[in-house]
C-alpha cells in the first residue's frame, strides 16, 4: 500500500504559458457561375484533401409522403453517372486511394472526396460528375433502396434506434418534418423510384443552393482551377432552401413504453422540440448543456453512472438544425432502475430549468469549449465539415476565428437565462423501450405523466 | 514510378531508470498535446474465473488515487478544456489525454499519481460502483443488442479453451460481479509498472523540458518484478483442424455471417501480406466482396479485416449481412467461393489497397491523439516507434505474389469458423 515518496503531489501543477490559437484563414472566391469557393490550408499539412460540395438541400426538402427521398438519393450518387458505372467510379477513385461519399442530413448534403493532395484535380471531377450528372440506373437504384429497407428493419430491432425514432415520433405532430427519421421508414420508402430521384436532384441539386470547399495541403490558385473545371459550367435552376414544419404534440408530461419482451435493458429518451440553430442565445445554449448532460463530468453523468450506477453512460444534447432541432436525453439503464434512473434525469432536467448552472459550471463548461475547439480541426474532413456548417447555417465569416472568444464571453446569468428559457419540464415527452410489464408499474409511480404501453413494431419478429 | 512520399513523424526515445519507456513526437504548430500511456496488460492476461477484470480495472484507474478525488481525472482534464479516455482490449490498456498544451503538466501529473499512488483510493464502495457500470456497459453492448454476443460466439469457435483469446474483452457477467478489491491490488501490483508501460507525449512541446517534466512525475516510481507468464498456451498452430460452424437463431433483423480464420500475429514479418489480402478481399467498395457480393445483391454489406492482435495467433475477419429472405447457406457460400478464391489476386488489386491504405494512415496521423496511440502501439508491440515510420513502406513492399501465397497458407478450409445468425421465425 505504501507508494514513493509523496513530494508536492497533493496540489495540482500550474499551467504553463498560454500558447496562441487562431482559426485558419478561409479565402472566398467565386466561380465563373457564381459559387462560392472556399478554400483553407490546416496548420499542420500533410499531402491531404478534402474535396467537398456542400448543397442546402437536406432531409428537409423531401416532398411529403416520400420521407428519406433526400438520403436515399445522396447515397445513390455512387451507384454511377450518366459517364460510368458505379463500379468505374469506385475504382476510378480507389486507384487514386479516395475515400468518397454522400451525406445527407435534416438541412443539407455534402458530398466529399478525400485523397493525396496531387489528387486534387481528378478528384474534383469524379465528385462533380457524381453530383452534376448521377445516372439512378434503376436495377443500381432499386439495390440501393433495397439497401435501406433492409436498414430500416434494423433501425427497428435495435433499441437505441428505435428509442429515438419513437422519441421524435411522439414528440412531435404526424406532419411535423422532425416526426420522421432522417432515413425515412419502411412505408416511405418502398414507394420511392429513381425517377423520384431525379426529379430531386433536378429540383434541390444546383448552383443556387451550392458552395464547394477545398480543406487541405493545396494552393488556393490550384484549388479554384480545379474548382472551376469541375463546377464553373454547372447551370441548373434550383428551388428555394426548404424551412421545416415544427409544432408540438402535446404540452402535458407523458411516458411512452415501447414494449421489448424480456429486455434486460431499457433505452430512456426524455425531452421537448428545442431551439433552432440561429437563436441569439445558442453558445449559452451549450454551455447550459454541458453542465446537464453534455460531458463525462455533467451532473447527469456524476449521478447516473458515477453516484447510481444505473447505466454506463447518459448524455444531453440540443440538435443543430434550422428548425427547433429536439433537446433530449438518452441512456440505457438496467431493467429494475428504470423508473428511478428516469426520475433523476427529470429532477436534473428540474433542477437547471429552475437554478441554472453555477457561476464555477459555467467557468469549466466556457473553458471546456473554448479548450476543445482546436482538437477538432486537426483534419481536412473537420475543418471542411465546420465549413459547411457555416454556409448551412449562414454562420457570418468570422465565427470560427471570433468563436474562442465570444464563448468565454458567455456570462453565468446568460447560462441561466437559457435553462429558464429553453427547457421545459412540465412538457417532457418521455420514451422507454423497454420490457413493458417489468417497467410500466416503476414509471406509473413518477409523476412523469400518463404512462402509454405501446406493442414493438420491432418486437415482431422478421 | 512515382515516389511516394514516406510517413516522417520526427521523434525520440527514452527509458528511465525504473523502466518507462518514453516516446517524445514534437510537432509545435499548433497548441495542443496529446499524452498516451499503453500498459501490456488486456484480456489476454485475465486467468480463468477473472474474465473482464483487466477491462473493470481500466474503470478503476478514474476512480481517483492519493491526491486526486474520485472522477477528479476526468474533471481537471475537462475543465482546462481537453479530452480523455482509455480502452482495453486483448493485448493492452490504454489511457490518453489530449489538452491545450500549456496544460502538459496537469496531464503528466494526473496519469503519474494513478500509476503510482492509486490502490490507496480505492475502496468497496468505488469497486461496487463500477462493477454496476460495467455490468451496464455489458448490457448495453452486448445483452440488450442484435447480434451482440457474436465475438463470444466466435472467439470460443476459434481459439480453444486455454487459449488467452478463447474469451472476450468484455468478460463474462458472473466474472465482473464477483471482482474483490483484492483483485483490484494484485492485478495493479502486477501490471501497472512503469516497467510494464510506454508514455508517448505527442504535439506541442520542447522535448528537453518534457522529458525533465516526465522525470520529476514519473521518476520516483518504483518499478515491480517481471510481469508472469500469460495464463494458458499463447503458442498456437495457424489451423482450426478443419471448418467449423454454429449456427444461431436470435432476435436478429437480418441473417448474418461472422467468418474467421486463424492468421499469423500482427508482430509476424508476413502480416502486411495478410493486411493487403483482407483489404483486397474486403475493404472499400473496389473490393471484391463489394464487387461480387454487394453488387449482385447477394449480401447487404461486407467487409474483411485482418486485426492487429499479437499474442500467437491473430483473427482473419469477414462480416457479410444478407437480406430479409437471404439463407445463411447461400451467403456462406458466397464467403467460401471468394476465400477460395485469392489465388487470382493480381497486381492491380495490390496497387489500389496500397493507395487506400496510403491515405487513410496519413488521414488518421493528421489527429494528435492517434499519433501518439500509434507510437504507442509500436514501442510496446514491436520494441521501438521507429517502426511508424517505414509502415508504408512495408505496406507497399507486398507483392501480389506475396499475398496469394499467404492466402493459400492461411486461408484454406482446414481454418475457418462461420458463426451463422438467422432470424427467428416470425410469429
Amino acid at each position: 500500500m505504501t507508494g514513493p515518496a509523496l513530494g508536492d503531489r497533493s496540489v495540482p501543477p500550474s499551467p504553463g504559458p498560454i500558447r496562441p490559437y487562431e482559426f485558419p484563414d478561409v479565402a472566398t472566391t467565386r466561380l465563373a457561375n457564381g459559387i462560392p469557393l472556399r478554400t483553407v490550408v490546416p496548420k499542420t499539412p500533410l499531402p491531404l484533401v478534402t474535396a467537398m460540395v456542400v448543397l442546402k438541400a437536406g432531409e428537409t426538402a423531401s416532398p411529403a409522403g416520400q420521407a428519406g427521398l433526400a438520403f436515399l438519393t445522396s447515397a445513390a450518387l455512387e451507384g454511377g453517372t450518366t459517364a460510368r458505372s458505379g463500379k468505374e467510379l469506385a475504382h476510378a477513385l480507389e486507384e487514386i486511394g479516395a475515400s468518397f461519399g454522400g451525406a445527407t442530413g435534416w438541412d443539407s448534403t455534402t458530398v466529399a472526396v478525400s485523397c493525396l493532395a496531387e489528387h486534387l484535380p481528378l478528384a474534383m471531377g469524379l465528385l462533380a460528375e457524381m453530383v452534376r450528372s448521377p445516372a439512378f440506373e434503376p436495377a443500381e437504384f432499386d439495390r440501393f433502396k433495397a439497401q435501406r429497407l433492409a436498414g430500416a428493419r434494423q433501425r427497428l430491432m435495435d433499441p437505441a434506434t428505435l428509442a429515438k425514432d419513437a422519441h421524435a415520433r411522439f414528440m412531435h405532430r404526424d406532419d411535423d418534418t422532425y416526426a420522421r427519421p432522417l432515413v425515412g421508414t419502411e412505408a416511405s420508402l418502398e414507394g420511392l423510384s429513381d425517377d423520384d430521384a431525379h426529379a430531386f436532384v433536378a429540383s434541390c441539386y444546383g448552383p443556387a443552393v451550392a458552395e464547394v470547399v477545398v480543406a487541405g495541403d493545396v494552393e488556393p490558385s490550384e484549388a479554384a482551377a480545379a474548382a472551376e473545371e469541375a463546377f464553373g459550367s454547372w447551370d441548373a435552376a434550383t428551388a428555394p432552401v426548404a424551412e421545416p414544419r415544427v409544432g408540438l404534440r402535446g404540452r402535458e408530461r407523458v411516458v411512452h413504453v415501447v414494449d421489448r419482451p424480456g429486455a434486460v435493458q431499457s433505452e430512456i429518451r426524455t425531452g421537448h422540440p428545442g431551439v433552432a440553430r440561429s437563436v441569439p442565445d445558442y453558445l449559452a445554449v451549450q454551455v447550459m448543456n454541458l453542465t446537464l448532460g453534455g460531458s463525462f463530468s455533467s451532473r447527469l453523468n456524476l449521478n447516473l453512472r458515477e453516484r447510481n450506477g444505473f447505466t454506463y453512460g447518459v448524455r444531453s444534447g440540443f440538435a443543430a438544425r434550422r428548425g427547433p432541432g429536439p433537446f433530449s436525453v438518452s441512456t440505457a439503464v438496467e431493467t429494475k432502475v428504470t423508473g428511478a434512473a428516469t426520475g433523476e434525469i427529470l429532477r436534473e432536467i428540474e433542477s437547471i430549468a429552475a437554478d441554472g448552472p453555477t457561476a464555477e459550471e459555467v467557468l469549466s463548461a466556457v473553458s471546456y469549449l473554448a479548450g476543445v475547439f482546436p482538437l477538432r480541426l486537426e483534419t481536412t474532413g473537420q475543418l471542411a465539415s465546420r465549413i459547411a456548417e457555416m454556409i448551412v447555417h449562414d454562420l457570418p465569416e468570422d465565427y470560427y476565428r471570433s468563436y474562442r472568444d465570444r464563448v468565454r464571453q458567455v456570462a453565468p446569468e446568460e447560462a441561466v437565462q437559457a435553462a429558464r428559457r429553453h427547457l421545459r419540464p412540465d412538457e417532457l415527452c418521455t420514451v422507454v423501450v423497454g420490457d413493458a410489464t417489468a417497467v410500466a408499474p416503476q414509471l406509473e409511480a413518477l409523476g412523469a405523466g400518463e404512462v402509454v404501453v405501446h406493442e414493438s413494431s420491432g418486437g415482431r419478429r422478421p | 514510378m512515382v515516389t511516394r512520399p514516406a510517413i516522417v513523424v520526427p521523434f525520440e526515445e527514452h527509458m528511465l531508470a525504473n523502466g518507462l519507456k518514453v516516446v517524445l513526437a514534437p510537432a509545435r504548430a499548433t497548441p495542443v498535446v496529446g499524452v498516451n500511456l499503453w500498459y501490456a496488460v488486456g484480456s489476454r492476461n485475465e486467468p480463468p474465473g477473472r474474465t473482464g477484470f483487466a477491462h473493470l480495472f481500466e474503470h478503476m484507474m478514474f476512480q481517483g488515487s492519493a491526491h486526486v478525488p474520485k472522477n477528479g481525472h476526468f474533471r481537471r482534464v475537462e475543465e482546462v478544456g481537453g479530452t480523455a479516455n482509455a480502452t482495453t482490449w486483448f493485448d493492452r490498456t490504454n489511457y490518453f489525454e489530449t489538452v491545450p498544451s500549456h496544460h502538459l503538466d496537469l496531464a503528466l501529473w494526473l496519469e503519474s499519481d494513478r500509476l503510482g499512488w492509486m490502490l490507496p483510493a480505492m475502496t468497496e464502495e468505488k469497486l461496487e460502483n463500477q462493477r454496476q457500470v460495467v455490468m451496464n456497459e455489458r448490457r448495453e453492448r452486448y445483452d440488450n443488442q442484435p447480434y451482440g454476443d457474436w465475438d463470444e460466439r466466435l472467439q470460443a469457435l476459434l481459439f480453444p479453451a486455454d487459449h488467452p483469446y478463447h474469451h472476450t474483452v468484455i468478460g463474462a457477467m458472473e466474472d465482473i460481479a464477483s471482482a474483490t478489491l483484492e483483485d483490484v491490488h494484485d492485478f495493479f501490483s502486477t501490471w501497472y509498472r512503469p516497467n510494464n508501460a510506454v508514455l508517448t507525449i505527442c504535439g506541442d512541446f520542447e522535448p528537453d523540458h518534457a522529458i525533465a517534466r516526465v522525470q520529476h512525475y514519473f521518476g520516483d516510481i518504483p518499478s515491480g518484478p517481471t510481469p508472469p507468464p500469460l495464463p494458458g498456451k499463447p503458442e498456437i498452430p495457424f489451423a482450426t483442424g478443419g471448418t467449423l460452424r454454429e449456427t444461431v437463431e436470435s432476435a436478429v433483423p437480418l441473417p448474418r455471417i461472422y467468418a474467421a480464420c486463424r492468421i499469423p500475429p500482427f508482430t509476424s514479418d508476413a502480416f502486411y501480406a495478410g493486411e493487403a489480402a483482407s483489404c483486397c478481399l474486403g475493404m472499400g467498395r473496389s473490393s471484391r466482396l463489394h464487387d461480387r457480393l454487394v453488387r449482385t445483391r447477394v449480401a447487404k454489406s461486407a467487409s474483411c479485416h485482418a486485426l492487429p492482435l499479437a499474442t500467437g495467433a491473430s483473427i482473419f475477419l469477414l462480416v457479410a449481412t444478407g437480406y430479409p429472405g437471404t439463407e445463411v447457406g447461400d451467403l456462406e457460400a458466397a464467403l467460401v467461393e471468394e476465400l477460395d478464391d485469392l489465388g487470382t489476386l493480381g497486381p492491380d488489386e495490390i496497387a489500389r489497397v496500397a493507395a487506400g491504405r496510403e491515405t487513410r494512415t496519413l488521414r488518421a496521423l493528421q489527429q494528435v491523439e492517434t499519433r501518439a496511440d500509434f507510437l504507442s502501439m509500436y514501442a510496446t508491440l514491436f520494441g521501438t516507434a521507429a517502426r511508424l515510420n517505414d509502415d508504408l513502406a512495408r505496406i507497399r513492399s507486398v507483392s501480389a505474389e506475396d499475398a496469394r501465397a499467404w492466402s493459400c497458407a492461411y486461408l484454406h478450409e482446414e481454418n475457418r469458423v462461420f458463426v451463422r445468425y438467422v432470424p427467428e421465425a416470425q410469429r
